[in-house]
Order: structure tokens, then sequence, then C-alpha cells
């Protein structure tokens, strides 16, 4: 079992890496998913405000 | 990208991986030569391959780019770049640690390692470009650029290396392939070893691409969101 | 055509009259000469040919990759790369005039570089020189093609100038061991056969640095 060691590292650092790439994969997913909801609800936000507006104005008219 | 298909391709991903690394560690026998080391090998290679694959797409994207001026195949060259890097590095993390035992040495000026350097900075610069950049039409067709440009790059690095290093004889002539698989279960770990890193590429790729969808597509609804401000604003 | 001209008249003017690339790219190219004989401390005879062919190729890169961030400052500043995009001329036409501009230059900067190199390290003036010079040129014409292509992304993005050196030297890879195998050979007096297969790789990345930049260089200057 000579040079088990260097073996070891080998795939130790393999399966390291992939793991820390999916993990930063996944945060920035996560991230993203939070900011496209808020973007989502403020676009509706101010599309609704926009048609409430229109309503009213259209019944002053 | 759909959540199942997502979910499939990374339990496919898994599953190969174990059955690789069951074959790596048990089932193929140990070579005689290098001994217990040589089995690095069996994943080295994968990512050597992964790694030259991706950097190919990053090209053949940057192709499709230019000529469709689609922002998808520039979220797809820049996911296959990043991944492409991801490998590349362990490629020469894993052959570093191979080379240690069996060459007495780290590192080596042979022309693969030598190569596989040179790919890892050219693509490096790929990656600065885009992190350093925003992201708009104009930058990306930079990268489509940068990245056909270091493909079309990529024979000549090949043939100088080998030629310069010809000139100073190599440390070790024989390495890997064809020369040292002469057991059939050598070649079955090797294959289902290339199976599964193909599987982890394209999961990864698809993982990355998916996330930069939702980059393109966040840009997308901040502009139009804007927009409804500006339309809210002038009452 | 004239349009070729017209640009590289007025690249060729500006230069004439201010002098300013040429003069720092032979400043830059003798100060690399003299850190790299304090750092080598070369000998005369085969050694100091191939230390010395190896410095003038540092020399070459560095003062190259510099000498284009510095010709694309000169571009920005006065909106000159502005209205280059917005007249009609021919995207190749006007890469071709960029590169021949950045060619001579660079090669006006060599042959400064290589006197100082035979100085510097005790060579001498002889035969052996003129076989040097294809190999210089074809070099030089590489890193043109290379850095007028790559000059223009990084003079279009915020921090160009950190990026110009990280994107030319890799890909200037191929063609610097060429050229410094290939310049070792011509100093320490190699017959034309020993010279001929690096000449073949500088040649192969010279056209394949000319094409893509030819063909590529309407995509980098592009309206946005």
């Amino acid at each position: 079992m000579e040079n088990f060691g260097y073996l070891f590292a080998a795939y130790t650092i393999i399966f390291a890496v992939i793991f820390l790439y999916v993990v930063f994969i996944w945060r920035r997913q996560a991230r993203l998913e939070v900011e496209l909801r808020t973007l989502e609800a403020r676009l509706k936000e101010v599309r609704q405000e926009l048609m409430a507006r229109e309503t009213t104005a259209r019944a002053a008219q | 990208m759909n959540k199942s298909l997502n979910l499939a391709l990374g339990a496919l991903t898994g599953g190969l991986m174990v059955v690789a690394i069951y074959m790596v560690f048990e089932y193929v026998p140990t070579e005689a030569d290098q001994g217990i080391v040589q089995r690095i090998f069996y994943f080295h290679v994968p990512c050597a391959w992964v790694a030259f694959a991706a950097f190919g797409l990053v090209a053949i994207c940057g192709i499709f780019y230019l000529w469709l001026e689609s922002p998808i195949w520039d979220d797809l060259g820049y996911a296959a770049a990043e991944s492409g890097m991801v490998f590349c590095t362990l490629v020469l993390v894993t052959g570093s640690i191979w080379a240690k035992p069996i060459w007495g040495t780290w590192w080596t000026w042979d022309s693969r390692l030598t190569t596989t350097l040179i790919l890892w900075l050219l693509y490096g610069g790929y990656l600065l470009l885009r992190a350093m950049a925003d992201d708009t039409p104009q930058v990306a067709r930079f990268a489509a650029v940068v990245g056909i440009v270091a493909v079309a790059d990529v024979p000549v690095v090949v043939v100088s290396v080998r030629l310069w290093r010809t000139i100073h004889p190599a440390v070790l002539v024989t390495r890997e392939g064809g020369h040292g698989l002469e057991d059939p279960r050598m070649v079955a770990t090797l294959l289902v070893a290339l199976a599964a890193f193909t599987a982890l590429f394209v999961w990864l790729l698809i993982l990355r691409f998916a996330t930069l969808r939702m980059r393109t597509r966040i840009a997308k609804l901040a502009g139009e969101l804007n927009l409804a401000h500006a339309a809210a604003g002038d009452l | 055509m004239s349009g070729f001209v017209a640009v590289l008249r007025k690249d060729l003017r500006l230069e004439v009259r201010s002098g300013e690339s040429t003069i720092a790219l032979v400043a830059l190219s003798l100060l690399i000469l003299v850190v790299l004989v304090f750092a080598l401390d070369p000998v005369g005879g085969v050694r100091g040919a191939g230390i010395a062919a190896g410095a003038l190729w540092v020399a070459m890169i560095f003062a190259g990759v510099i000498g284009s961030t510095r010709a694309l400052h000169a571009e920005r500043d006065n909106g000159c790369i502005r209205a280059l995009i917005l007249s009609p001329l021919d995207r190749g036409a006007l890469y071709v005039a960029k590169l021949t501009a950045a060619f001579i230059f660079m090669a006006i900067a060599e042959t400064a570089a290589v006197v100082l190199m035979v100085l510097f390290f005790n060579l001498d003036f002889d035969a052996r020189l003129l076989r040097l010079a294809p190999v210089i040129a074809l070099g030089a014409l590489g890193f043109s093609a290379l850095s007028t292509l790559l000059a223009a992304i990084a003079g279009r993005i915020r921090a160009g100038d950190l990026l110009l050196p990280l994107l030319a030297v890799p890909m200037f890879v191929p063609a610097l061991i060429a050229g410094v195998k290939a310049s070792g050979a011509a100093l320490t007096g190699a017959p034309f056969g020993a010279i001929a297969q690096w000449l073949k790789i500088l040649v192969a990345f010279d056209v394949i640095f000319l094409a893509a930049g030819y063909l590529l260089f309407e995509h980098v200057v592009g309206e946005d």
C-alpha cells in the first residue's frame, strides 16, 4: 500500500472541488431565485397600482 | 430546465460515480509498474477529456452566438468555460499528485502538462474577461471572439510544445494511454469513469446554464420594472 | 483600399509628430534587456546567445503589450475609435490598417532591441543577424495580429489594461516557443534546416491569427 497518501489526496481533491462547485452553483441559484421573486412581486405591485390609477382616472371623467 | 430532468441527471451521475469508485478501488487490478498510485489515472483522464470537450464547446457556442446572436449560446458558452476550468484544474492537480511518486517531481515541462497549463491560462483569461466586464451583448461578443481564437490557437500550441519537448528528452517517454491497459478490467474501469464524468459534466453544465439563464431573466425583469416605475412616476 | 491607406496614414502621421509609441517601446525594450542582464548575468558564446534570444523575446512581448495598451489609450482619449467605428470603412480593411501600423512600430522597436541585445550580450554584428530578421519579423507580425484584435476588445471594457496581457500572453505562447528557439539557433549560427521547422510554426501562427482577426474584427468593433 505504498503511496496510498497520494492516491487518497488525489481523489479527495477531486470530490472536494466538485462538491464546492456544486455548492457554489446552488447558492447562486437560490440567491437569484429570491431576487427573481422580489422583482416579480414588485412588478406586479407597480402594475396593479398603475391599473388602479387608470380606473380612478376613467371614473372621474 | 425542469426539475425532474435535473434530478434524473443528478441521480444518473451519482450512480455512475459510485460504480466508478467501486471499480477503481475494488474491481480493477493494481498496475504492476506504478503500483497503487496508477489508480489516479482512472479519474485523471476523464477530467482531461471533459475539460477539452468543454473548451471545444466554448468555441462552438461562440460561433453560434456571433451567427445567431441569441443569448442562449452566450450563457451556454459561459457555463461550458467555467465547468471546463474546474475540470482542467483537476487535471493539473491530480496530474501533479501522480507525478510526485512516479517521476519524483511535482511538475515537469512535459508536452502534455505544458499544453494543459497553457489551456488553463487561456480559459482563465476568458473567465477573467467575463468576470471583469458587465453582462452586455457587446461583452458577450468579445467573449465569443476570445473563445474562438483560443481554440484556433490550440493546434499550434500542441505542435510547438511537442517540438519544444523533443529537443529536450522527456523525463518519462511512456505514460498512460495504450501502454498500461493490458487488462480488460482496466479498460472497463476507464470506460465507466469516462461515462460518469461525462454525465457529471452535462449535469454541472445544465445547473450552471440554468443560473445564467435566470440572471438574464432577472436583468430583463429589472428593465421592465424600471419602465413601469417610469410610467407610474409621471402621474 | 483608400480607407486602409487613410487609416494607416493617420496612425503613422500621429506617430511621426509625437514619436511617443516608438520612443516608449524602445525605452521599454532597453530597460527589459538591462534588467535581464542583471538577472541572468550572461557570458558570451553559446550560452550568451541562447539567453540573448530569450531576452529579446521577453522584451518583445512586454514592450508589445504595453505599446498596444498605450495606442489604445490614445485612440480612446481623442474619441478616434468611436469615429472609426461610425465610419463606413470595411472592418477587414480597418483591421489590416491598424495591424500594419502596429507592425511598423514593433519592427522599429525590435530593430533597436536587436542592436541593444548585440551590445549588452557581447555578440557580434555579423551575417547571423540577417538570419534573425525573418524570425523577428514573423514574430512581430503575429504579435501585431493578435494584439490588434485583443486591444480592440480591451479598449472597450473597464479593466481592459489589465486584461490585455492576461489574454495576449497565453495566446502568444506557440509563437514565443518557436521564436525563442529559432532566434537562439540563428544566433549560434545553426544551419537553416534547424530554423526552418520553427519558422513553419511561426508562419502557421501568423496565418491563423491574421485570418481570425480579419474575420472576427467586425464583431469586436460592431456597434453596441
